[in-house]
């Protein structure tokens, strides 16, 4: 513990209070190289494995991340709000950040939102994959998010040029306040919701996407934007 | 027309009273009353065909048969209402469960910290972070 601590302290300790939270479900072929790049930078790292069928599970384990498994699959707005709950309640945790695990995401706009919210006092930091050129991003995804936000009444109220980026950072005041009920993918939905309500100081910076071919093969299909946004309109009716 | 204003205010009520008091002991009760009715009036229009034509023209509808038809929709969408709900309610308590458990089992990195210990050096880089973000 100690030896890891002391090994670790030279380069880490200026984000010994971040942690990374990392749902999992079915990513055996990258989580372990995910994981293992991010600890480089990041001491805290807490995975959630959606009940995940291959070895997902198994190939965190022996990283140096913590592991929560989810007995079944309930889905990622569930296992972000696990990890959440679990990385609240360890000690030292000021910010938090939600980050892929199929490796889209990059350490270093980590580090670049941890440095705007440390400098601006924001208590969220949103990932925009649009502040920037953005070439990079397939024509279609881009017409796709580019119209969620604009048509998006909480995300035109929050001023967000990207509604639905999977890396955010929040503070420890809130990540407390945060309570994702949408199980599904309509949290992304739900947590842009809740900032336009909270009151919070949301900004956004801007990150690159590696779309390699692995996270394309793993992404959001135009069709499931129904599902969504179906969840969305029953979710609002019923609480 | 009266079957118009009927039909929607059955509609309309309905989705209000499961929206704010779903599975409150006394709507339960009324559910139960409701589906309780429902099979007495099948039975009855089985038994005096007639008198759901009287009771249709009454509320300005032509046929018995349209009138059936009309409250078979009203009572289908409240099944599918109620069991939406019903379904949600469950998944949330499934989903407080598995939290649970997954709390409760965490694998926390100190289990494996030999292993850990032993790899830790060779991956860390002197500055920066120079492996991974080319790809």
């Amino acid at each position: 513990m100690t030896a890891i601590a002391s090994a670790r302290s030279g380069i880490s300790h200026l984000y010994d209070d971040v942690w990374l939270i990392t749902p999992v479900y079915n990513e055996a072929q990258v989580i372990g190289e995910v994981v293992t790049e991010a600890l480089q930078t990041f001491p805290n790292i807490v995975c959630v494995d959606d009940g995940s069928r291959d070895e997902s599970a198994q190939r965190i384990e022996g990283t140096g991340a913590h592991l929560l498994r989810h007995p079944v699959n309930l889905g990622q707005g569930a296992a972000l709000q696990t990890g959440f709950e679990y990385a609240l309640a360890q000690p030292g945790g000021q910010y938090f950040v939600t980050f892929d695990a199929d490796g889209q995401h990059r350490v270093e706009d980590v580090e670049s939102m941890l440095k705007i919210a440390r400098e601006s006092g924001a208590d969220v930091v949103l990932g925009s994959r649009f502040l920037t050129r953005g070439e990079d991003i397939p024509w279609q995804k881009r017409v796709v998010l580019r119209t969620a936000a604009a048509v998006s009444p909480t995300a035109r109220k929050l001023g967000l040029s990207d509604a639905h980026n999977g890396l955010r950072l929040f503070n420890r005041a809130a990540a407390s306040r945060l309570d994702i009920t949408m199980n599904g993918m309509a949290h992304a939905s739900e947590i842009t919701g809740f900032l336009a309500r909270s009151g919070l100081r949301v900004v956004e910076a801007p990150v690159a996407v590696r779309y390699t071919e692995y996270s394309r093969a793993k992404g959001q299909s135009l069709i499931n934007g129904v599902n969504i946004l179906f969840d969305l309109s029953l979710n609002r009716r019923s609480s | 027309m009266l079957i118009q204003t009927l039909l929607i205010a059955a509609v309309v009520l309905m989705f209000v009273i499961f929206a704010t008091r779903w599975n409150t002991a006394g709507v339960r009760a009324w559910k139960r009353l409701a589906f309780l009715a429902f099979c007495v009036v099948n039975a009855y229009a089985v038994l005096r065909p007639g008198d759901t034509t009287r009771v249709a023209h009454f509320l300005g509808v032509g046929r018995g048969t349209d009138l059936v038809l009309y409250f078979l929709v009203v009572g289908v969408t409240g099944l599918a209402l109620n069991t939406y709900l019903r379904f949600r309610s469950l998944e949330q308590r499934l989903t407080e469960l598995a939290r649970d458990t997954a709390l409760r089992t965490a694998h926390r990195p100190e289990a494996d910290a030999p292993a850990a210990a032993d790899r830790t050096p060779a991956l860390v880089p002197s500055e920066g972070n120079p492996t991974g973000d080319h790809r």
